[in-house]
């Protein structure tokens, strides 16, 4: 049985603490319930029992060849495929909740949706100089900047694409967490992939706005020539033109709003901004 | 040519835009420049002065001709140049108007990597802990990013086969970058054993903006800690290349910090956090 020792107030979110204190014998896979500290942060209390999981780490057999070799990288088991398998979470004694006070907002991913040109990247800067001006932090992730660092060793092969669209999703899930009002900005033509990333995230924050451009206006638009290229036969697979583009079944928000087809990015951003507010995403 | 409606302010950021306004005529690859409307400059957030120039760099749209097996597919998915390996290679960066001094103007800090690096139980995720802790009270936004918890989630594809763990490394690296883009003092703790991957997510910030702390514990005393049971599953040869043990970790030649520090070898995670505090104050990440 490993030995924990308890660690000193207010530190209490890892088996690994060495601190002087008494000790705690736990199993090797358990639960410690340290003592709440309180935070002083806008008066409230911030009080919460942190629970310690100590690290499920297990001794795999490396005699078989398929096992793969386990650094001290945090090794979890091993399942024969190599992948990590009961990954236990280290618990921060900072949360969510206490990031969202110090914001006064609450995280969520805003997943932008449509065909190349039907204005995502402007509604997306739209919405973020929108929620700053009113003290909100935001963050865009947007396909091309993604693709210069994270997702830098993708290609445009199907399955990058699906794997580019997961690890946006995954990246948004942590400034969600992290507090951060998180706008995605992606073509992500699949129902499946936005699916994967909606499934990611608790309900209601991963908000789904769908830019409803027919393609005849972005085609028309073409601000980065593709279409004209596509039908030129010179790109293949281009979505809308010889690539499916799935509209969601059930969006939060579809834009433009019906009757108000021509709105401008200004205005869109405001129906967003009303759709977070009612939500209650524009406070703690 | 492209034809670009220049926008309404405030909204300069995209080549797509179709506000009224006047038409500007530019290459399909140019720079505009849209000056700031006075509205942005009076902008009330803390006391700051945000006034950019916005850039806009039309993206890079080139016609590859997809006549040969080399050139992957193209979808709509931001187009660009695909080299003979299929990668993407003259992608441009969307440059939006509220950057990172504004959010940092907002969040009242710089954005930073502090990277944690050890041997497994030299403290890493404790120390981690106690200094999000210690910034929450003065009220910064931190955020972890633990080896376990990206593997939970993003790098929940990778093994733990050399290349992968490599590839590990490298992605929290590049999530980091983000964070710390975003304002955030982004705090990852990993072991990271070998230099030169630490060394390439260095290389990914500004200078200063990477805070490597080596958690110089000696590998007795965090095999004597063990809080995983690792060590002794190692030691029993139950796991091959741990580090410390079969595989090596290559200790920093020039980290920002180095805990805990000389002559106070017994530093609680506390007092350790308050050595890192001190140096970010002092390096004037605590304020924008």
């Amino acid at each position: 049985m490993a030995a924990l020792k308890m660690v000193q107030p207010p530190v209490s979110c890892s088996s690994s603490g060495s601190d002087c204190g008494p000790l705690v014998p736990v199993p090797k896979i358990g639960f410690v319930k340290l003592p709440s500290f309180s935070m002083g942060l806008n008066g409230s209390n911030y009080a919460r029992l942190s629970l310690v999981q100590a690290t499920e780490e297990s001794n795999v057999a490396m005699t078989n060849g398929r096992a793969a070799v386990v650094s001290g990288e945090n090794p979890p088991q091993m399942v024969t495929n190599g992948k990590a398998g009961n990954i236990v979470w280290h618990r921060s004694s900072v949360g969510k909740v206490h990031r969202q006070e110090l914001l006064q907002q609450k995280g969520c991913v805003i997943w932008i949706t449509g065909l190349s040109g039907s204005g995502k990247s402007t509604l997306a800067c739209a919405l973020c100089q929108a929620l700053y001006s009113r003290g909100k932090l935001t963050y865009i992730l947007d396909g091309d900047n993604v693709r210069h660092g994270l997702n830098r060793d993708l290609t445009f092969k199907a399955e990058d694409r699906a794997e580019n669209i997961r690890r946006i999703g995954e990246v948004a899930k942590l400034f969600v967490d992290a507090g951060v009002i998180c706008i995605a900005s992606v073509i992500s033509p699949y129902r499946r992939d936005r699916d994967a990333c909606r499934a990611l995230l608790p309900e209601g924050d991963f908000i789904e706005v769908f830019m409803d451009v027919p393609i005849e206006i972005c085609e028309a638009r073409d601000p980065k020539g593709l279409y004209k290229l596509a039908r030129a036969g010179k790109i293949k697979g281009f979505t809308g033109v010889d690539d499916p583009y799935e509209p969601p079944l059930n969006c939060e928000l579809s834009l433009p709003p019906k009757g108000n087809s021509c709105a401008s990015p200004s205005e869109m951003a405001e129906t967003v901004m009303s759709y977070l507010e009612e939500k209650g995403y524009l406070q703690a | 040519m492209v034809l670009l409606k220049a926008i309404r302010p405030a909204i300069c950021c995209s080549s797509s835009v179709f506000d009224g306004g006047h038409l500007i005529p530019v290459d399909k690859v140019s720079f505009v420049k849209f000056p700031l409307p006075a509205s942005w400059l009076s902008m009330r957030l803390n006391s700051g002065n945000n006034a950019k120039l916005s850039l806009i760099q039309a993206t890079e749209e080139s016609s590859m001709p997809i006549t040969n097996d080399h050139a992957a597919a193209i979808s709509g998915e931001n187009l660009h140049q695909i080299a003979a390996n299929g990668k993407a290679t003259n992608i441009v960066w969307h440059k939006s108007p509220i950057g990172k001094l504004n959010r940092q103007e907002l969040l009242q800090q710089k954005g930073c990597v502090i990277w944690i690096t050890g041997l497994s139980g030299s403290g890493k995720s404790t120390v981690a802990c106690a200094l999000c802790h210690a910034l929450h009270s003065r009220g910064k936004l931190a955020y972890i990013l633990d080896g376990d918890n990206v593997r939970h989630g993003l790098n929940r594809d990778l093994s733990f086969k050399a290349e992968d763990r490599a590839e590990n490394i490298r992605r929290i690296g590049e999530v980091a970058k983000l964070f710390a883009d975003a304002g955030i003092i982004c705090i990852a703790s990993v072991i990271s054993p070998y230099r030169k991957d630490r060394d390439a997510c260095r290389a990914l910030l500004p200078e200063g903006d990477f805070i490597e702390v080596f958690l110089n514990v000696p590998l007795h005393i965090c095999e004597a800690r063990d809080p995983k049971g690792l060590y002794k599953l190692a030691r029993a040869g139950k796991i091959k290349g741990f580090t410390g043990i079969d595989d090596p970790y290559e200790p920093p030649l020039h980290c920002e910090l180095e805990l805990p520090q000389k002559g106070n070898i017994c530093a609680s995670p506390c007092e350790m956090a308050e050595t890192m505090i001190s140096y970010l104050e002092e390096k004037g990440y605590l304020q924008a």
